[in-house]
């Protein structure tokens, strides 16, 4: 298969995951109770004045109709209007995506070179007292959950050390070491289960690869020790890290909603609950679809580089 | 000696284990001349492999290794192996997929050793790279160096193997099974290829394997191995043609071999591997020697010079032969008569490649895993299905079962039509027995509960009484003790697991068994037993077999007519005696000269394309790789099918007279004796 093909593939099936997410997330919010014209008029409006705001948004039209209005809308550029801030939904979502986004970034990076970097150390020095030290402190950080290292984080570096500001968000504009200091600690908390995550197992995967023929064979041939892991083990055994490097993709997503929650941070995870809270039924539609989209691409990204280090799927088989 | 190469003397290795130091190696000696070729053979487990690693400084921490002498050429491998590792001595391991980086180009892999030891300048080694392979007889090799290793056939990639091992220009050449994991014909072609190189290069090579044919072909003398032991060593003709030590023997005589077609019974040796964690001073053979006798517990010695056997009774011995294993005594109902029994009539199977979007483009490929094939067998009858991987004997099994949807074609069990969808009466009547009784035995159930299932869902028996009752009687046939019923498949060894295997076969009481390299994963004094016990079980029970097997000898030993099978088609059918005498196919002949016999010594084979072509459409699909080819016409127009005796067909153009005057590769001896009862 050439590469074109494949990339051709993958594209149409993001699209298509796109679209069931889309009818998903549509369907989902359908079912929640109460509608737009509650959230709008309250809770004591006149039920002749919801059925005219009904009517007038086309509330009363079949499902599928509305569904159609929606998703053409948002095809052209239209993501609706904030119920309750009354503003357009797209400048929201996209100041608070590029909170997220700054978050995520920060902590993914720190997730692959961290998880990866441990498990490397952890797999070459098998069997010994750090390796045993690093996969208990492994078990310890997968096992308990985020919030309890944010509360933890807090209390430590905010309340008694005064290190770190406990809470919120600020802007380069104030300095850039006040705008690095509020990130500190939502950082530190959404990666910490996650590098444990990574490091386990590109640890396990390294030490199947360094117990495979061909290292054997690389040892055999003579290679020096450090040809032998960079260049023949790594590369075989970062395959399945960058598989689970997509899957926590999606978890950093979850955390995220968690950790900007206790860390008042203002980003798309905040801005999800509160439309959830507040009934602000359009803005979450169009919040929803969002994560869906930087997921599926996640995966996408991730497919690729799987690809690119594995000449099985980027070169098709011959029988030479 | 004099001027050895490599010494060895006295080598122990011990691995800690849960359950204490495991000895895998108990004072082994070896010497290898520069330019000499020993070939170090046994079962698995006999310790093999822990020679090579030990040479190569290679056992990691867990081991514990311990030699009065261990060098090569003065180097010091038991405390500097390193040092040398890779540069004087080269290895060359059994599954050359899983030895190279998948994820590097062979190039980079061919010329690392170059560059590490040699410290060849990068360019220069990409050309000798190069040059390597085309001495490999790797085509295109300039093309090779960048492709990746699946994109190479497994031949292919054991020649890249062996030219990595040389690309540093070492002395000595270790070869663990280097061709084990191939088809015979690549395995002869790798054959001619190792015995040229030592010659060209006057390299010294230690040969490891399980396959005492090819340790003939290529070897000037031979150490045996067991259970950590030498057993016997001495020169290739003394040590395989006139053997002294009883496991030499013992394996000689286990050996079912292709010039001795129905040649009786085999001769199993009984019993398995002793345990390693606790050493017998004694002889380590003795508990299952047919010859062990009052004094054989005394400290095992080696007598002898140039041929040396450590046995203590090796003069009484000497004149005899490993006896064979006694037939049963039960009655034999050979009820063979000339109906068929099973039918197949122009069937095909056909595997897509490809997903939803190459079809949707009308691109999707696919193979006609097996094309047209008709085949009768008869009540009683065991028809031996050959060929190398990939030519669709297993699919073609799968297909007489109705495991697998057919393409074409009708199926007729017994005088009746058997639908797509088999009913439970067929799948009472016809069974299998896989290749590897380690995966198809649940590791959860006892070997009562496995049976059991297999009697209840077709309903065998009824109630507690009799269903334990068929048990036994199931565990009599297959010649397992009934307490065995307790068991897991993990408390069991190889063949008592296949036992088991035939065993739940068995169980529904079949006309028909299909035999799917049920053999090939067992060590030869086990798989002996095995062919021993199915040959019984047809006698006794009048079933019918379809033996597929790669391996010439076992289908020579066990079937009454054979099969050859190339690229989905039967070339050839007919009695075993006649397919293995001209007129053959020649695909047969090629099979047949690449099979490495004890005794034939080094004649050549003869000459075949190392490609494996892609077969023509239209023509005969041997074509591309025949050596006998006619012209034009074996490209264009399907070959006749051509009577050459009574039940015997050849699918080619050439004239029988021609095949007849063909050389015959197994030695023209006394065709067959008559199997005896």
């Amino acid at each position: 298969m050439h590469m074109a093909a494949f990339l051709l593939k993958r594209i149409a099936g993001l699209l298509g995951v796109l679209l069931g997410m889309s009818v998903l997330i549509f369907g989902i919010v359908h079912i929640l109770p109460g509608n737009v014209a509650y959230a709008i008029l309250g809770e004591f409006a006149s039920p002749a004045a919801i059925a005219t705001l009904e009517a007038k948004l086309g509330l009363n039209d079949p499902l599928p109709v509305q569904y159609w209005r929606w998703l053409s809308a948002m095809l052209q550029g239209d993501f609706g209007m904030s119920l309750v801030m009354s503003r357009p939904a797209a400048p929201l979502i996209a100041e608070a995506l590029g909170r997220s986004a700054l978050l995520a970034g920060f902590s993914f990076a720190l997730i692959a070179a961290g998880g990866i970097a441990l498990g490397l150390y952890a797999a070459t020095h098998h069997g010994r007292t750090s390796d045993k030290v690093l996969t208990l402190a492994q078990f310890v950080l997968i096992a308990v959950p985020e919030f309890f290292w944010a509360i933890l984080a807090v209390l430590f570096f905010a309340s008694w050390m005064n290190l770190l500001p406990a809470t919120g968000y600020a802007p380069m504009s104030s300095g850039v070491a006040s705008w690095a200091a509020h990130l500190v600690l939502p950082v530190m908390v959404l990666s910490f289960g996650l590098v444990a995550h990574v490091s386990r197992l590109t640890r396990s995967s390294m030490l199947e690869v360094l117990d495979s023929r061909y290292v054997l064979a690389a040892r055999a041939r003579g290679l020096p020790e450090g040809r032998v892991l960079w260049r023949h083990a790594l590369p075989n055994a970062l395959l399945p890290a960058i598989t689970v490097l997509a899957i926590d993709a999606g978890l950093l997503i979850g955390g995220i909603v968690v950790v900007e929650t206790v860390f008042a941070y203002p980003g798309l995870g905040r801005l999800l609950v509160f439309a959830i809270e507040r009934h602000d039924l359009p803005l979450l539609q169009v919040g929803m679809m969002v994560v869906t989209a930087v997921y599926a691409v996640a995966n996408l990204i991730a497919e690729l580089l799987y690809a690119m280090l594995n000449p099985r799927i980027r070169v098709a088989g011959a029988t030479a | 000696m004099v001027d050895a190469a490599l010494h060895v003397e006295g080598l122990s290795v011990a691995y800690a284990t849960r359950a204490g130091w495991l000895k895998a190696l108990d004072g082994v000696s070896l010497s290898i001349p520069p330019g000499g070729v020993l070939g170090l053979v046994g079962e698995s487990g006999s310790g093999k492999s822990t020679v090579v690693l030990a040479l190569l400084g290679l056992l990691g921490p867990s081991a514990r290794v311990d030699a009065q002498r261990l060098d090569f050429d003065g180097h010091d491998l038991l405390h500097n192996a390193a040092s040398i590792r890779g540069r004087r001595v080269g290895v060359v391991f059994q599954d050359a997929a899983a030895s190279l980086n998948p994820a590097l180009t062979i190039g980079t892999q061919v010329i690392e050793p170059m560059r590490t030891h040699l410290h060849t300048e990068r360019r220069a080694a990409w050309t000798r790279g190069t040059e390597l392979l085309d001495e490999m007889g790797i085509p295109r090799p300039a093309e090779v160096m960048h492709s990746y290793p699946h994109q190479l056939s497994g031949g292919m990639k054991q020649r890249v193997g062996i030219a990595t091992a040389l690309a540093s220009e070492p002395d000595l050449l270790l070869l663990d099974e280097p061709t084990t994991a191939l088809d015979v014909t690549i395995e002869a072609q790798i054959l001619s290829l190792l015995d040229e190189l030592r010659k060209r290069r006057n390299l010294a090579m230690l040969l490891v394997s399980h396959n005492l044919g090819i340790v003939d072909r290529l070897c000037d003398s031979v150490s045996v191995l067991y259970a950590g032991r030498l057993a016997e060593s001495g020169t290739t003709s003394a040590v395989l043609h006139h053997p002294r030590h009883p496991y030499t023997k013992g394996l000689l005589a286990a050996l079912p071999r292709p010039d001795r077609p129905h040649a009786g019974r085999l001769a199993p040796i009984p019993g398995g591997l002793p345990d390693l964690h606790t050493l017998d001073p004694g002889c380590n053979f003795r508990p299952r020697c047919a010859f062990a006798a009052e004094g054989c517990e005394q400290p095992q010695t080696s007598h002898g010079a140039d041929h040396t056997v450590s046995c203590h009774r090796v003069e009484e011995v000497a004149d005899l032969s490993w006896p064979i294993e006694a037939a049963p005594t039960a009655t034999v109902s050979t009820k063979r008569t000339a109906l068929p029994l099973l039918e197949a009539e122009t069937m095909s199977a056909r595997f897509d490649s490809g997903g939803w979007l190459a079809r949707l483009l009308g691109k999707a490929g696919g193979v006609l895993a097996v094309d047209r094939v008709s085949l009768s067998i008869r009540t009683g009858e065991v028809v031996g299905l050959v060929g190398e991987s990939g030519c669709g004997k297993s699919t073609l099994g799968r297909l007489l079962l109705r495991l697998l949807p057919a393409r074409t074609g009708t199926l007729r069990f017994g005088g009746g039509v058997v639908e797509a969808q088999a009913d439970r009466d067929f799948r009472r009547r016809a069974q299998v027995v896989f290749q590897n009784p380690d995966t198809s035995l649940n590791p959860r159930q006892t070997v009562s509960v496995i049976l059991q299932r297999a009697v209840q869902w077709f309903a065998m028996a009824h109630g507690t009484a009799a269903v334990a009752a068929e048990i036994d009687r199931l565990l009599d046939l297959v010649r397992l003790p009934r307490h065995y019923a307790s068991r897991y498949p993990h408390q069991l060894s190889g063949g008592e697991k296949q036992r088991v295997g035939i065993a739940r076969a068995l169980a529904s009481r079949p006309e028909f068994l299909v035999c799917d390299e049920a053999v090939s994963a067992l060590d030869v004094s086990v798989q002996a037993a095995i062919l021993n016990l199915l040959r019984d079980l047809r006698d006794e029970l009048g079933v019918a077999y379809l033996f597929i097997s790669h391996d010439i000898g076992v289908i020579a030993h066990i079937a009454d007519r054979v099969a050859v099978m190339y690229h989905g088609t039967i070339v050839e059918e007919g009695p075993v005696e006649d397919v293995l005498h001209p007129p053959y196919h020649p695909y047969t002949e090629l099979l047949l000269s690449s099979v490495p016999l004890i005794g034939k010594g080094r004649r050549p084979s003869p000459a075949q394309s190392t490609t494996a072509a892609k077969p023509v459409t239209g023509g005969c699909k041997f074509a591309a790789r025949c050596s006998r080819r006619v012209g034009q016409i074996c490209d264009s127009v399907t070959p006749p099918l051509q009577q050459a005796g009574p039940g015997h067909t050849i699918l080619c153009h050439i004239p029988l007279l021609e095949l007849a005057a063909m050389p015959h590769w197994l030695g023209q001896q006394a065709l067959s004796e008559e199997p005896t009862p």
